[in-house]
């Protein structure tokens, strides 16, 4: 009875409810426009918030997560500019369809399934959290490096020409993640004596760089084309078509909840592999992979959304951040004086159930700003290229300065801008290279855990990532991205054939 | 992009994929000065495999721009102009004079001016028309940034803060 009540808890309350909506609306929003983040959005109100109430303080940023995750892939379709990089793949199959004029189709999908998928996060959050802790729990340092190492891969074949540039920009995101101070032993890395460099590279400047100054400059060339004129005639989406993708969906939303749920990745490799797995479980698509497959749409949005329940898991049972944004949140249950971890359920079991209750609130309050707004929010794509790129700039440099008021951050800003310009140029992928700052850190210290654990010998090294069960299905599953996804199969299936003719 | 075009070489492509190659080697070298190889879990062991990760993609993808038929752009202005079109190198100037003058006149001058000169050379309307729609647009930012979300935003080393807030 305590946890029902607990449940509806901001159900009943008016201005409970009124917050929760106000987070999703602001959240859809933010998280649509580019270089704008649902992390620094929830940063700065966390810091207007801490002298509210946890619970308010909860629901409006609760809100602003569940809109923002789903806001990203607006601008995807639209734009080409994912709002967010959960949004990454949504732009491979939703731009497409955009510019076949059905945009509406393409965002009534979206919305629907971001909310099924929100629903299914949430439902595992409140069912499976003791049991997913205790899974989460044995990850080891090695299965972390090999997640990064999957995701970096995953990423970089995505819908690259050729394998080498994905993997270069991904190595090149990992390098640009090293700058800095050395976490482990406070060695500078590439910081050539500059106290600046000390701190790193800002990766949020880097972000707002790739994909909205260097976005911005490639859409110089398409000054002359005349915008896309998007018809919006057909929002809601075909309920055949929602009945025939249930199970993709289904899929998608679990893989988002399990990718979700482990630490350190949140929405945006959740959104990359249900995408992927999308990509290799669908025979026979009405329309090819990349250029506007319905499949391609909602595997990713069904598990971004997942993500969001399942990122919670770990936050709320172990004290580990699933994502960025619950890495924020984390610090605003610090300041509300309580204790994200194991004890969390235990002691505040009414916590729990509240953002339980609440992200479902900020679900159906998605469903129903996703299904109304669309129509005011497609003028800002009938508005001319001319009016928008100059716009993007000013929003990204507004966006950029906004996490630190840092002056120099701008200056990373445009640098990347104008370098992932000549990267786009010469189809090089940027979402890697985003991804490889992200979880470089995190391999990088992991890396160093397990080799320090195998006490600095190889061979151990090694056979710690065959002898224990999770890292070897991990490994596994490497070897065979590896395999499958390099010119190394065909190399070794060469060098087979010309010995199998010698002998 | 269709597979006939990617195996035309784009104007410049050798000379980046040079660059990324060198790039590379360098930041190999930059690695391997962090502690070299005295043992392997130290600090710069990860950034010395992602760098030769990018030394041997980056060999792999010149030896394939190679590889690519030469582009039929004749005179280097012209494969100037494709990649770098002349209003490109107007944008990239006038952003970076707008990043750099945003610290000293502040945000909404420097903002202003930025957002009327790229209408006016982007856009092809008449002149007051960019004007306002510079000032229109700098009004809706302002408000959602300065307002809704707070934004401490550059008031400039030239202006007094106190002249700004009493405008706004």
């Amino acid at each position: 009875m305590d946890i029902l009540s607990n449940l509806v808890l901001s159900w009943g309350d008016p201005w409970l409810i009124f917050l929760t909506a106000a987070g999703t609306l602001a959240g859809i929003y933010v998280g649509a426009i580019p270089g704008l983040s649902v992390t620094m959005a929830t940063s700065i109100l966390i810091s207007f918030t801490f002298k509210w109430q946890v619970n308010e303080a909860l629901a409006l940023i609760v809100g602003v997560f569940m809109g923002g995750v789903y806001g990203g892939s607006r601008t995807a379709i639209l734009l080409n500019i994912p709002g967010a990089p959960s949004a990454i793949a949504t732009a491979i199959e939703g731009y497409p369809m955009a510019q076949k004029g059905e945009a509406g189709e393409a965002i009534g999908l979206t919305t629907i399934m971001s909310v099924f998928g929100g629903f299914v996060g949430i439902i595992a959050l409140a069912l499976f959290a003791p049991v997913i802790s205790n899974f989460a729990i044995m990850f080891n340092s090695r299965d972390y490096l090999l997640l990064g190492l999957i995701g970096i891969l995953l990423v970089g074949t995505l819908s690259g020409e050729s394998f080498a540039k994905g993997a270069f920009a991904g190595a090149l995101g990992v390098l640009i993640g090293m700058v800095g101070l050395d976490p482990m032993t406070a060695e500078g890395r590439f910081t050539f004596g500059s106290v600046t460099l000390m701190g790193g590279i800002p990766y949020v400047a880097a972000m707002i760089g790739f994909f909205g100054v260097a976005e911005g400059l490639v859409q110089l060339h398409n000054l002359d084309l005349p915008a896309v004129k998007q018809k919006i005639d057909r929002i809601i989406p075909k309920f055949s078509d929602v009945k025939k993708h249930f199970w993709l969906a289904m899929r998608a939303s679990g893989i988002g909840t399990i990718i979700g749920a482990l630490p350190g990745t949140g929405g945006d490799i959740a959104a990359l592999l249900a995408y992927d797995d999308a990509k290799r479980m669908t025979k026979n698509p009405e329309v090819p992979f990349g250029e506007g497959a319905k499949e391609g749409l909602i595997a990713p949005e069904a598990a971004n959304n997942a993500a969001v329940g399942g990122s919670f898991i770990p936050m709320l049972t172990l004290g580990i951040p699933g994502d960025a944004v619950t890495a924020v949140i984390i610090g605003a249950l610090f300041i509300h004086g309580l204790k994200p971890g194991p004890l969390l359920l235990i002691e505040t079991p009414h916590l729990f159930w509240f953002i339980v209750g609440n992200l479902a609130l900020a679900n159906i309050f998605l469903l129903i700003f996703g299904l109304s707004g669309i129509k005011v929010f497609t003028k800002i794509v009938e508005c001319p290229k001319a009016i928008l790129i100059p716009l993007i700039f000013v929003l990204s440099a507004v966006g950029t300065y906004a996490i630190q008021n840092n002056p120099s951050h701008v200056y990373w800003m445009l640098g990347f801008g104008v370098f992932g310009y000549f990267l786009k140029t010469y189809n090089y992928q940027v979402g890697p290279v985003i991804l490889g700052v992200i979880l470089g850190p995190m391999m990088d210290s992991n890396y160093r855990r397990a080799m320090i654990g195998a006490r600095g010998d190889v061979g151990t090294f090694f056979w710690d990532f065959v002898s224990h069960p999770i890292s070897l299905i991990l490994s596994i599953a490497f070897l065979l991205m590896m395999i499958s996804q390099t010119p190394l199969w065909p190399f070794l299936k060469r060098i087979i054939g010309r010995q199998g003719k010698q002998t | 992009m269709s597979k006939e075009e990617n195996l035309i070489r784009k104007p410049g492509e050798i000379v980046f994929s040079i660059f990324l190659t060198v790039f590379s080697v360098t930041a190999f070298w930059q690695a391997f000065a962090i502690s070299g190889f005295t043992g392997l879990s130290t600090a710069g062991i990860f950034p010395m495999l992602a760098s030769l990760a990018m030394i041997v993609c980056s060999l792999i993808i010149t030896k394939d721009v190679f590889a690519k038929q030469p582009h039929k752009m004749s005179g280097f202005a012209s494969s100037l102009n494709e990649i770098l079109p002349i209003t490109l190198i107007y944008m990239i100037v006038l952003i970076s004079a707008y990043l750099l003058a945003m610290p000293i006149i502040g945000f909404v001058f420097s903002s202003a001016a930025f957002l009327f000169l790229s209408f006016s050379i982007l856009w092809k309307k008449p002149i007051w028309l960019s004007a306002l729609l510079a000032i229109f647009s700098l009004a809706i930012i302002y408000f959602i940034f300065r307002t809704i979300f707070q934004v401490v935003l550059p008031q400039g080393s030239l202006i007094q803060g106190s002249i700004l807030q009493g405008q706004f």
